[in-house]
């Protein structure tokens, strides 16, 4: 049935931006990990990309986790001279995470999937209306 | 007794079959709303599908059993194309601007429900034509 197809693809959509989700949740999580030794790096801040494939069983465009990749961005250094990975000069390298931006995406990630969840809705509810003109 | 005879109930059945591709072709672009790169795609507007039935005419003949029909996909009878003139265009290049798109789902949800009301009234027509009480 088509309208089942759309709920697929909304739910491939909703998955996906869980995927982002939780790729948001590490990079929070880990905005303060910094090395342990001296030379050490700290926590690189990782990116999710997204592609669409075609499903040749749903006859449609997927939308898939492309992969997920470090950000190359530089890290922030603070003086910080009593840090174990501080460097000669006092100087810690910070993971690449701006909190801001990460509030941003998981802001974007949760608007996309709400988008997928209606749709989800308005097809069940067509689906219903379809099954409702058998009681007519 | 063939529903489908009666001019209502075949488009009706044609404006649901309408209905539910359209809302698969808008599932995509939600679910692809942050694919980079990505176009919007919709359906031809039902009164211009209704108007030129028989527009675009040249369909191959299947002369062997193994002859494919030509295009074959979903929507592949309603003219799916890319959007025309999407709001904005993101830098990433994915026009898919999920206002717009739960707009349309909006509407295509609410003719569906129009549309299976019609059907329903002109069932109860029937049904009162035939035995005389509703």
């Amino acid at each position: 049935m088509d309208l089942m197809d759309s709920m697929w693809i909304s739910a491939a959509g909703m998955r996906a931006q869980g995927t982002r989700m939780r790729v948001v949740a590490e990079n929070l999580a880990n905005a303060h990990s910094t090395g342990e030794t001296a030379g050490d790096l700290p926590y690189r801040r990782q990116v999710v990309h997204f592609r669409n494939v075609f499903d040749q069983e749903l006859g449609g465009d997927r939308v898939e986790i492309a992969g997920i990749e470090t950000d190359p961005g530089q890290f922030p250094r603070r003086y910080q001279p009593g840090h174990p990975s501080a460097d000669a000069e006092g100087y810690v390298l910070y993971p690449n995470v701006s909190t801001l931006v990460e509030m941003m995406d998981m802001r974007e990630a949760q608007r996309s999937f709400e988008a997928n969840l209606n749709v989800i809705q308005s097809s069940r509810s067509m689906i219903r209306e379809t099954i409702q003109l058998l009681r007519a | 007794m063939d529903l489908s005879q009666y001019s209502l109930f075949s488009l009706t059945a044609r404006r649901l079959d309408y209905l539910t591709q359209r809302q698969t072709v808008l599932a995509q672009n939600v679910a692809n709303a942050d694919t980079p790169g990505y176009q919007p795609h919709d359906l031809e507007p039902f009164e211009r599908i209704l108007a030129g039935q028989n527009h675009g005419g040249a369909t191959m003949v299947a002369t062997h059993a193994q002859h494919f029909s030509g295009p074959q996909g979903r929507g592949a009878g309603f003219g799916e194309s890319e959007m025309a003139g999407p709001y904005e265009v993101s830098p990433t290049g994915n026009a898919v601007v999920l206002e717009q798109q739960m707009l349309a789902v909006g509407e295509t949800a609410m003719q569906h429900q129009l549309t299976s009301e019609l059907y329903r009234q002109h069932m109860s027509m029937l049904r009162l034509a035939i035995t005389g009480r509703r």
